[in-house]
């Protein structure tokens, strides 16, 4: 617990970078939100197609999640504060259990903001009501942007370079992932970046047919899958963690 | 208080520490010296437990410092390595420790005061200058208010003021009980204030003795000055001293008093300018127990 207040701390007391995340992940959401509300995009389908659409922006949330989850462990490292903090707790499992923790924690909060921004900025053009559907799927962003969060953690620990992590999950889902996806398509699917795909699709709207079309599985596969590689990445970055001289 | 056992670092081929083994006395101030790259900060990360030895034991209290139970309260520690996030302040860089050892929030602000840091405290880190940060990293390593300091070159950084302070402090913590292990590639930091020394030197141990021990074993000279240097100097090697020209014509005798010096030369009437003990450094010993080489 005092673990955990302490990891918080670390990522309150640090506001320049947690300021310009969070207002980054705002004004992105507010965007993608804002353009595809007022009908640049706006789907000619219906208005409750309009609020998946929108919804599914606030999915933006989960590359932020990462991204905090690599900081929270790789500033540690990058600035040597990683030396105190495991001099005051040497039982290093602890420390990274409890930045896993928070890297979670944030990455669900910057989950709920996301959908709150967008939320808030389709309210500007649209008139609606959430389905229970689409409660779930803010819930499923939700819980995604947490995952990535304790993944980024995970990362950050098994690399341990602030700028190697970030540069790796750019250039891994941005590239590796899209072409990979283009070779083999279905084996992409079972892919940390396709199981996120999966895991926060929007649902279908009567009459058409729903977005992506032909995974290989189902909603609660992409939730195991995903649990299975945020907990894979947050086990080695510890196991890293554990066996690394602190130099 | 502190036990290294055929303490061995390997990284790769380079050997950091080998079969290094010493003791640190209770209560007192112990200075750990080496030149620079003789494994003192590969010891102490060992003894700390950040670095993972290839072979051999360390122990702190009686127990591997993995084992303590609330180390921050009973070992404090600065490495060279102490750094910080630039964009904290240094008051909020003591919070986050304060938070992880269980320590009250007031005793922040009690150790920012000792240090004399309290009128900078709100200041992001990233201004600090090294000075400052030395401060603070005492500061973190006194939160716990533990019995055992290990400090890793403090003095690096620190003026010449500041060096008086940190010594005064040292001094001031010794007097209360405190255990200190301080390092330095620098004998003279240490000399004043350390009780005994343990010495290494291309990650091997050298030797451990009190400091006066030390002051002792190095050998005291004679410096003289004559006009007639060349006959004097004969004179003092038959006798079985061994004489060195130095800089400015002057003698240096090693073996002799100056008792015997100038008995030797006022009986074969020989002009003296100058004549003088040469007090033995400690760092002429250190530099000698190296294999460094001395300057004069």
């Amino acid at each position: 617990m005092r673990l955990l207040y302490a990891e918080a701390l670390k990522v309150r007391t640090a506001p320049r970078t947690l300021i310009g995340l969070v207002l980054g992940l705002v004004a992105l959401a507010a965007l993608g939100a804002g353009s595809t509300a007022s009908g640049v995009h706006r789907s000619p389908l219906g208005e409750e197609n309009t609020v998946w659409d929108v919804l599914t922006v606030a999915t933006t949330a989960v590359i932020f999640a990462l991204i905090l989850g690599i900081l929270i462990v790789t500033w540690e490292y990058r600035h040597g504060t990683v030396t105190q903090t495991f001099l005051a707790t040497p039982q290093r499992e602890r420390v990274m259990t409890a930045k896993y923790g928070i890297s979670g924690a944030t990455g669900a909060v910057l989950g709920g903001l996301s959908v709150l921004v967008v939320v808030v900025t389709m309210l500007f053009w649209v008139s609606f009501n959430l389905t229970s559907a689409q409660w779930q799927l803010i819930g499923r962003i939700i819980f995604a942007a947490a995952l990535w969060g304790i993944l980024g953690a995970g990362l950050g620990a098994l690399l341990q370079s602030q700028v190697g992590a970030i540069v790796t999950t750019f250039v891994w889902f941005l590239v590796a992932e899209p072409l990979i996806g283009v070779r083999f398509d279905h084996f992409a699917d079972y892919l940390p970046g396709g199981a996120l795909d999966r895991l926060t699709a929007r649902g279908p709207v009567e009459g058409i047919q729903e977005g992506p079309s032909g995974a290989a599985y189902g909603l609660w596969a992409a939730a195991l899958i995903a649990v299975a590689y945020s907990v894979g990445f947050a086990v080695l970055g510890a196991a890293s963690a554990l066996w690394r001289d602190v130099s | 208080m502190i036990e290294v056992e055929h303490l061995t670092k390997r990284y790769g081929k380079t050997v950091a520490v080998d079969d290094l083994t010493f003791r640190v006395t209770p209560g007192r101030i112990t200075g750990f010296l080496g030149p620079n790259g003789a494994g003192k900060t590969t010891t102490l990360k060992a003894i700390l437990a950040l670095v993972r030895p290839t072979s051999g034991t360390t122990r702190v209290l009686g127990k591997h410092y993995r084992d303590l139970d609330e180390p921050t309260r009973k070992v404090g520690a600065v490495l060279e390595t102490s750094r910080y996030h630039p964009g904290r302040s240094g008051r909020n860089h003591l919070r986050v420790l304060a938070a992880q050892a269980g320590i009250p929030r007031a005793r922040v602000e009690e150790v920012l005061e000792l240090v004399a840091m309290s009128r900078d405290a709100k200041r992001r880190v990233g201004g600090y200058s090294l000075g400052m940060r030395q401060r603070l990293g005492l500061a973190a390593a006194l939160l716990g208010d533990p019995e055992l300091l290990i400090l890793d070159e403090p003095a690096n950084g620190l003026d010449p003021a500041g060096i008086r302070w940190l010594r005064d402090l040292l001094r001031s913590l010794s007097s209360r009980g405190r255990t200190i292990l301080v390092s330095s590639h620098v004998l003279a930091e240490v000399e004043q204030i350390a009780d005994e020394v343990v010495i290494i030197h291309r990650g091997r141990f050298v030797t451990q003795s009190t400091t006066a021990e030390l002051a002792a074993r190095a050998a005291a000279g004679v410096r003289v000055r004559s006009p007639q240097a060349d006959r004097l100097r004969d004179l003092l090697t038959k006798a079985g001293m061994n004489v060195v020209v130095m800089d400015g014509g002057a003698l240096g005798v090693s073996d002799g008093t100056p008792e015997r010096v100038g008995e030797l030369a006022a009986a074969n009437g020989i002009v003296l300018h100058e004549l003088a003990a040469e007090k033995a450094t400690l760092e002429e010993a250190f530099l000698e127990l190296t294999g460094g080489e001395t300057t004069t």
